[in-house]
C-alpha cells in the first residue's frame, strides 16, 4: 500500500492588509494525496492554487488546520520536510547572472551537498533535462522553455520524495509544453517521486493527473479522478448532427436523457446522457431529413471546470 | 549531515554573491572608484585645512572605516536583495537553511571585499598622505576590522529584516541606518562635539568604541574596546534572532510570496 504524501485537514489561510483587513484565500481545505500519484490542483486564476502549493511546500504557513507532509508535522518538523521536497515555481526565476550550472551548484549547496555528490547531482540533472549545451549560458539569456527545464532540474537536485510544480507549462509554446509534460511523467515514473502540480490548463491535468482537486474562491469544490468527476457531474455527451431537410427540433425535449439542445438551421447540438435507446430515438427524429454527419463528443475536464466554476 | 554539508550551506551565499559581483562591471566602482574618491576627498581636505598629523590620522581612519563598513554591509544585505530583485526568494527559502547560513555566508564575502578595499586604501593613504595604517602593528588592525565587520553584519541584517517585515521598498529606509552611524559614531569628529542626546546614542553603537580604540594607537586617549565588543556581539545575536523571527513572520503573513512576485 502506498504512503500518504500530504494529509491536510481544515486548512485556512488569509492575508492581512497593513490596516488589519483579512482576505480569506483558502477555506477549510481537507485532502489526502498518495505518494504514488500525480495530483493536480485546478482552478481559475485567484482560486488559491499557488497559496495551497506554497503551504504544502512549507514556504508559508496556514492560519488554521493540521498538515502532514510525508508523514511529518508541518509545524514542528519543517526542516526534515524541506530536505525531502522541492518546488518548481510558476514563472521560474533564478539569479540572472548565474549560468545554468552555477545556479544548480548554488542550490545544491543550499541543500548541504558537497564534493563529488554535489558535482554528480548537478551533472545528472543537466543531462536528464538536456541542458548540456546550455550549461554555461546565463539564466537571463535562456528561453522560457529552457528556464522551465532549469527549474525542473533544480527541483530534482536533492532527490526529493515529493515535488511541487506550480503551473509548470504556463507561457510555454505547445511543443515545449508537451516535452515538459513528458518530463514530468518521467520524473514521477523513473524517480518514484510524488508529484503535486497546479494548472488551469485542463488537457494538461487530464493527461498527467491520477486525481485532481478543484478550487474555487479558496474552497475545494470537488476531488476525484478525472473520469469519476466527469461521471459524477452528469455532464453528458455532446451529439452534433449536421443535416438537410425538415426536423421537428422541439420533439427532442421529450426524449429521456436529453439535457440541453442548441439548434441552428442545419445543425443540432444535443447534450445527452447517452444510452443506446435515446440515441436511437434521436436518430429516428431525423428520419425525414438527410443526416450529413454525426459527432459524439465525450465531456472533458474543460467541461468539468466550467461546471464547477459556475 | 556532516560538517562539509553544513559548511556548504554557508558557502552557498558566498558563492552566489561572488559570481554576481564578478559579472557586474559596477563592482569595480564599489571596490575602487568610490573608496578611492572618498579617501582622496578627505585627504585633500586635510591638506587644504592644513590640519595637524593627529587630525589627518583621525579623519583618514574614519574615512576608511566608513568605506569598509558600507562595502561589507551591502554584501550582507545582498543575500536577500539579489533574490528579491531576481524574484527567486521562493527557491532559497524552500531549502532547509537557517538565517545564520545566509548571514555568515554573505558576510564572508563582505569580509573578503572589505579587506580588499582596506588593502587598497592603506596603500593609497600611505603613498599620498603619508599615513601608515599599520603603524600600531597587526593586532589593532585586526581588532578594528572585526569591529567594523560586526557592525556591517548588524546593518545588513537590519536591511534584510526590514524587507521581510515591510516589503520590497523598505530597503531604502534601512540603508539610512549607515547615515545614522555616520552621524553619531564619530567617523569625522569626536563624539564629544555631539549634543548630549546624540552622545548617548553614539555610546550604544559599537563602531564608536572600535574607532576610539584604533585612533588611540595614533592619538592617546581613552577607549573601552571590551564594551564595544560586547555590544557588537549582543547586536549580532539579537539581529540573527530577529532575522530568524522575521523569516517566520514573512511565512505566516505571506510576504514571502509577495516578495517573489
Amino acid at each position: 500500500m502506498s504512503e500518504i504524501s500530504v494529509k491536510a485537514i481544515g486548512i485556512f489561510k488569509g492575508y492581512k492588509s497593513f490596516f488589519g483587513k483579512n482576505t480569506e484565500v483558502l477555506k477549510d481545505i481537507t485532502l489526502e494525496i498518495r505518494s504514488d500519484e500525480i495530483f493536480g490542483i485546478l482552478g481559475p486564476n485567484g482560486s488559491g492554487k499557488t497559496t495551497l502549493i506554497s503551504i504544502f511546500s512549507t514556504l508559508i504557513y496556514p492560519e488554521k488546520g493540521s498538515l502532514k507532509i510525508l508523514g511529518l508535522d508541518s509545524r514542528t518538523e519543517k526542516d526534515a520536510i524541506r530536505k525531502q521536497i522541492n518546488i518548481s515555481t510558476a514563472k521560474p526565476n533564478f539569479p540572472w547572472s548565474l549560468t545554468v550550472r552555477e545556479n544548480l551548484k548554488h542550490y545544491a549547496m543550499l541543500y548541504g551537498m558537497y564534493g563529488s555528490e554535489l558535482k554528480k547531482s548537478v551533472d545528472e540533472q543537466i543531462e536528464a533535462f538536456e541542458l548540456e549545451e546550455y550549461r554555461d549560458i546565463k539564466f537571463e539569456d535562456l528561453s522560457t522553455g529552457l528556464k522551465q527545464r532549469l527549474s525542473l532540474a533544480k527541483a530534482m537536485l536533492n532527490r526529493p520524495r515529493l515535488i511541487f510544480l506550480d503551473e509548470p507549462t504556463t507561457g510555454l509554446d505547445p511543443e515545449i509544453a508537451i516535452k515538459t509534460r513528458q518530463l514530468i511523467r518521467r520524473i514521477h515514473r523513473e524517480n518514484e517521486v510524488s508529484v503535486i502540480l497546479s494548472t488551469h490548463y485542463m488537457p494538461e491535468a487530464e493527461m498527467l493527473c491520477d486525481r485532481i482537486a478543484f478550487l474555487r474562491h479558496g474552497q475545494m469544490v470537488a476531488q476525484d479522478t478525472p473520469q469519476n468527476l466527469k461521471n459524477q457531474l452528469h455532464l453528458g455527451e455532446r451529439m452534433i448532427l449536421h443535416y438537410v431537410g425538415p426536423v421537428n427540433i422541439d420533439e427532442l425535449e421529450h426524449i429521456p436523457g436529453v439535457m440541453r439542445i442548441k439548434a441552428e438551421p442545419g445543425i443540432a447540438e444535443i447534450v445527452i446522457d447517452r444510452t443506446a435507446e435515446n440515441v436511437d430515438r434521436i436518430i429516428k427524429l431525423f428520419a425525414g431529413a438527410s443526416i450529413l454527419n454525426i459527432d459524439i463528443i465525450e465531456p472533458d475536464l474543460e467541461d468539468v471546470f466550467l461546471e464547477l466554476a459556475r | 549531515m556532516n560538517w562539509r554539508g553544513e559548511l556548504n550551506k554557508y558557502l552557498a551565499s558566498t558563492y552566489k554573491n561572488w559570481i554576481i559581483s564578478k559579472r557586474n562591471v559596477f563592482t569595480l566602482f564599489e571596490l575602487f572608484f568610490w573608496p578611492i574618491m572618498g579617501l582622496l576627498t578627505i585627504g585633500l581636505l586635510t591638506r587644504f585645512l592644513n590640519v595637524s598629523s593627529n587630525t589627518v590620522s583621525f579623519l583618514l581612519v574614519g574615512s576608511i572605516a566608513l568605506t569598509i563598513l558600507q562595502t561589507s554591509q551591502m554584501d550582507v544585505a545582498y543575500v536577500l536583495l539579489f533574490d528579491m530583485w531576481s524574484k527567486s526568494i521562493k527557491n532559497t527559502f524552500i531549502a532547509p537553511i537557517k538565517s545564520y547560513h545566509l548571514v555568515f555566508g554573505a558576510l564572508l564575502f563582505g569580509i573578503v571585499r572589505g579587506t580588499f578595499v582596506f588593502g587598497i586604501l592603506v596603500v593609497v593613504s600611505n603613498r599620498l598622505f603619508g599615513f601608515d595604517f599599520l603603524a600600531g602593528g597587526i593586532a589593532p588592525v585586526l581588532i578594528f576590522l572585526v569591529g567594523v565587520y560586526a557592525m556591517a553584519a548588524v546593518i545588513g541584517i537590519t536591511v534584510c529584516i526590514s524587507i521581510l517585515t515591510f516589503g520590497q521598498k523598505a530597503d531604502v529606509a534601512a540603508w539610512s541606518l549607515s547615515g545614522v552611524v555616520l552621524l553619531v559614531s564619530g567617523i569625522y569628529y569626536p563624539v564629544e562635539v555631539l549634543p548630549p542626546a546624540l552622545q548617548a546614542l553614539s555610546r550604544a553603537i559599537p563602531l564608536t568604541y572600535f574607532l576610539e580604540y584604533y585612533r588611540s594607537v595614533y592619538i592617546s586617549g581613552p577607549h573601552n574596546i571590551v564594551l564595544g565588543a560586547l555590544l557588537a556581539a549582543l547586536y549580532l545575536v539579537v539581529g540573527l534572532m530577529m532575522f530568524a523571527w522575521s523569516i517566520e513572520r514573512a511565512r505566516r503573513t505571506g510576504i514571502m510570496l509577495r516578495l517573489s512576485e
